[in-house]
């Protein structure tokens, strides 16, 4: 048996777990080899060493509330879990029932209170002015057309299908209505004549 | 009946001391229990009967404790780390099947819970050693080890221990609960396997690797 093969089994040895063969040969390296006969006692004595912590052992009344302690901690354990809100709701509960509370609790919803209603109104402002903003845009972009309303066009002059898409501030011609209808703008009602509406300024 | 947790939970009320299911209350049907095998035990806690839990509990608790405590040397943590594994053995033993015997099994989950708790707290060792008992005083190998007259061995027991204990907490976690279950607890390589599903060759080489670093760790006492 060589050194290295007769190393892996001195726990064997020590614990009496090798057939009488190998324990035979074993026993004859081990007399000798001096290597292999100090590794294996102080293999032997470490093991002796640490099997002295077999007796460490609690105090004697450690183990009395064993069963007690692990059935109140099951309880704990098995209780269906509370979701977030309940335990902040009941968090905050909890402290603004508190006595020290008493006169800040109607600050917070008073504060909470104000605080709700500055919000609904900063929101309100918001949403008017982006309304407002986008008519003025559009008023900005359209005046140039509705200050230049289109001549009402011949009946030899009359855009093709795919050019009647205009804007929503000029009436829209209908082929063949040239004539018969007036067109109507915006501006038809202010005072001062656009130049462009000028009956005698319109030659046909 | 298989059962859930809430129907555990309703059969086994908080107890005290002199609750019903407690075993300080010595019903017919807990004495009874008491003589019962633990596949028998199983079976029962399976149906719905939170006591033969208890007896499980019972006979298990210091083989558990002890494993666990030489893996942690911290008597508190142990306390912890045991209710874990009774509270974890109990809400999953609808899923034993009795492939291993339920000591195996429970012993498993004691193992991995301490050594993922380890992991955890690496570095962060803080000792808390329980008593040695007197009777360590006639222990053939510590007096044959007191026998030797060299200063170095002239120390305490408490010293002793407490120099085993740090010397155990500096090895890795896999290899201290090899340690552990085979050099104090006298388990045989087999089952140590069947513990951390692993092979016997894995159980053996880390022992040797451990054993070299012990070796280092206690040379002024080997």
């Amino acid at each position: 048996m060589d050194c290295k093969k007769a190393q892996r089994v001195f726990d064997d040895l020590s614990h009496d777990r090798l057939s009488p063969e190998d324990a035979v040969a074993i026993r004859q390296h081990l007399a000798d080899c001096t290597d292999c006969r100090v590794l294996q006692q102080r293999e032997a004595r470490l093991q002796r060493l640490l099997a002295l912590k077999r007796y460490e052992r609690p105090a004697p009344q450690y183990f009395d509330n064993f069963l007690t302690e692990f059935h109140k901690r099951l309880s704990v354990e098995l209780q269906p879990s509370v979701p977030w809100w309940d335990r902040m709701i009941g968090g905050i509960d909890e402290i603004l029932s508190a006595e020290s509370m008493q006169v800040w609790r109607y600050a917070l919803a008073s504060a909470l209170g104000v605080t709700m209603i500055v919000g609904l109104m900063w929101t309100g402002v918001r949403d008017s002015d982006e309304t407002n903003d986008g008519t003025a845009a559009f008023t900005a972009n359209s005046s140039v057309a509705l200050l230049s309303p289109i001549a009402a066009p011949s009946s030899t002059d009359l855009p093709a299908d795919d050019q009647l898409a205009t804007t929503d501030t000029q009436p829209v011609l209908m082929r063949g209505d040239a004539e018969s209808a007036t067109p109507q703008y915006v501006l038809d009602r202010i005072s001062v004549t656009p130049a462009s509406y000028d009956v005698a300024s319109v030659h046909f | 009946m298989k059962f859930g947790a809430k129907n555990i939970s309703e059969n086994k009320p908080v107890a005290g001391p002199s609750a019903p299911s407690s075993l300080s209350v010595a019903s017919e049907h807990q004495l009874d229990l008491q003589h019962q095998d633990d596949e028998t035990l199983v079976a029962q806690t399976q149906k719905g009967d939170a006591n033969a839990f208890d007896v499980l509990v019972v006979r298990y608790k210091e083989r558990l404790y002890a494993t666990i405590y030489h893996m942690t040397s911290n008597h508190e943590d142990t306390n912890d780390l045991l209710q874990d594994t009774f509270i974890k053995a109990f809400k999953s033993i609808d899923r034993f099947r009795g492939h291993s015997s339920f000591y195996t099994w429970v012993y498993r989950i004691a193992v991995n819970r301490t050594i993922n708790f380890l992991k955890r707290r690496k570095n962060r060792n803080q000792y808390s050693l329980d008593d040695l008992e007197s009777s360590i005083q006639t222990d053939p190998d510590l007096v044959e080890m007191m026998s030797h007259a060299t200063p170095r061995r002239e120390v305490s027991l408490t010293e002793l221990q407490q120099k085993l204990n740090e010397a155990l907490q500096k090895l890795s976690e896999p290899h201290r609960a090899v340690v552990t279950m085979h050099d104090v607890q006298g388990m045989t390589h087999a089952d140590i396997a069947k513990v951390l599903k692993c092979s016997e060759g894995t159980v053996r080489s880390r022992l040797f690797y451990a054993r070299q670093q012990l070796q280092g760790l206690l040379s002024d006492y080997l």
